[in-house]
């Protein structure tokens, strides 16, 4: 588990050609391996967005309104869940629970918790990552 | 009241058991002890496992220990997932040394070398300084020989299952495997395996030290239409209305909801909490996580959300759980959209029954619970979104 954990958090998704080279590592076979990789929600086998959003779905954050926000997430980032944007900035997932029912609604940016969720306090968190990613840009220029 | 409110914003009390810090004493007591003495002093105060079954502590650790074998581990088990839940990730936040402690007593008391700490994906975030706190603690005790590794999940709920777990530890699949064999003889690699609850070790290791050590207290997670939410500690038995008075709901409360698998039930606030009461009512206590609903809430919505919960976690090895979750959903999002007939409330319930007697795991035989006692105590919920349909 924590291989790939770290596979994952070194090239951003588990490609093929990352899988195998792991099946070879570990001298398991490939199919083994995709099995296992394909079990677990939080590994993923496709380029993901370099922010990571996983919204909860528990029943505490629909009671605290998570459903409209959810909703609201998606039509500002213009994806459903389970997509990534095009400018490949944003991969949206819903997850089961968080752990965050006491501030709910919740979810998770790159595995970090944002919690007591709002339009509002979305809408601030969504300008301030475009504005970081904007400025890595520049600064690599 | 015996009660210490944790509330919003983390605020820790002092007055809360869970979090007296044992600060490496624990430990030294029971090497003085003696494993046999540990074993003893547990049983005599009654320590149960705190994730949900309530098995004896000290009969899990004999048991492991007394199994033949020249290897055994001792896994913590911080796969806390479960909706509603929370008072496992507040234990390791604020007193993630006593969890380290109770694991490093259970590892003496049977024997074993490696350790593992389950931590769940969504908690990754708590792993590196859980991390720097073990590799402390093992430099403090000296023992060289032992070690602790922590293991991380990937957004599977079903690894809080034992079987489960020790399958994903092993680098498989989490699915649960058939019991028995038993993990305290038969766990990781074949070799007998204690897998103990995050507050459970953090009570083992507060019990073999503090004398006035309290077994009947327990953490609540208290979550939903409340203003007060937070992890609360309160004494078995305990009245229902002295919950709510803490959890002060919005408005006129309807329904709670014991976690995912608990149920849904009417709030009786004359109930005393305790495991019979609350099986009584056909419920399951599981780690004591309440999720409130007040009268504004349509308790169909709710078990909506809680099977969309089990079709997205069900592990897919038995056919009852993997093709009835998926069922119960499209069932019951036909009565959202106003397209439910009256003999669908029937199949519902069959189905329900169906999953409940012949899956595998604990997951497919909860996950039935929250339709069968939502259909039992709000039945006018379901004829809402019917009578919706039969006008439209």
């Amino acid at each position: 588990m924590n291989i790939l954990h770290e596979a994952q958090e070194k090239h951003g998704y588990l490609s093929e050609h990352i899988l195998k080279q792991i099946a070879i590592d570990q001298d398991i076979p490939i199919a083994r391996l995709y099995g296992v990789v394909k079990f677990y929600t939080m590994f993923h086998t496709e380029p993901q967005g370099k922010y990571v959003i996983e919204f909860c779905g528990s029943p505490s954050c629909v009671l605290a309104d998570g459903t409209a926000l959810e909703k609201f997430l998606e039509g500002e980032l213009g994806v459903k869940i389970g997509g990534t944007t095009k400018d490949g900035m944003f991969s949206l997932y819903k997850t089961s629970c968080i752990g965050c029912c006491d501030e709910a609604p919740a979810m998770l940016v790159n595995g970090e918790p944002h919690t007591k969720l709002t339009v509002e306090r979305l809408t601030a968190l969504l300008k301030k990552l475009k504005e970081a990613h904007a400025d890595k840009k520049v600064k690599k220029k | 009241m015996n009660a210490c409110a944790e509330g919003q914003g983390w605020k820790r009390s002092g007055n809360m058991q869970i979090l007296r810090q044992t600060n490496m004493e624990a430990l030294e007591k029971a090497r003085t002890l003696g494993p046999d003495g540990v074993l003893e002093l547990l049983e005599k105060k009654g320590l149960e496992g705190r994730g949900g079954a309530a098995f004896s502590t000290a009969r899990k650790w004999r048991a492991s220990r007394d199994a033949p074998a020249d290897e055994r581990f001792v896994v913590c088990n911080a796969d806390e997932g479960e909706p509603g839940t929370f008072k496992d990730k507040f234990i390791i936040r604020h007193n993630a040394e006593t969890v380290v402690e109770g694991l490093l007593i259970a590892a003496y008391v049977v024997g074993a070398k490696r350790c593992f700490i389950y931590l769940c994906g969504e908690y990754d975030y708590l792993r590196p300084r859980l991390q720097q706190q073990a590799d402390d603690m093992l430099a403090r005790t000296k023992m060289e020989d032992v070690t602790i590794e922590i293991v991380r999940g990937a957004g599977a709920y079903v690894c809080g299952e034992a079987t489960a777990l020790l399958q994903s530890i092993q680098g498989f699949r989490g699915t649960p495997m058939q019991k028995p064999p038993h993990p305290t003889s038969c766990g990781l690699w074949g070799k007998p395996t204690v897998i103990n609850n995050v507050e459970t070790l953090t009570c083992a290791a507060q019990a073999v030290l503090f004398d006035d050590w309290n077994p009947a207290l327990r953490l609540f997670s208290l979550s939903g239409n409340i203003k007060n939410p937070g992890v609360y500690e309160f004494p078995l038995g305990v009245k229902m209305s002295t919950v709510i008075d803490v959890a002060q709901p919005k408005k006129k409360l309807k329904a709670m909801s014991f976690g995912c698998f608990g149920g849904i039930m009417p709030v009786d606030e004359n109930m005393a909490i305790t495991p019979e009461a609350i099986c009584v009512e056909k419920c399951h206590h599981g780690a004591y996580s309440i999720i409130f609903m007040d009268e504004t809430v349509n308790v169909v919505d709710i078990s909506y959300s809680i099977a969309k919960f089990y079709t997205y976690e069900s592990c897919g090895k038995c056919t009852p759980c993997r093709e009835g979750t998926i069922r119960i959903l499209n069932l019951l999002k036909k009565i959202l959209n106003g397209k439910g007939v009256k003999k669908d409330l029937q199949v519902l319930a069959e189905l329900a029954l169906h999953i409940q007697e012949t899956a595998l795991c604990g997951l497919g035989q909860t996950c039935g619970n929250h339709v069968l006692t939502s259909l039992q105590h709000f039945p006018a919920d379901y004829d809402h979104y019917l009578k919706k349909g039969a006008k439209s």
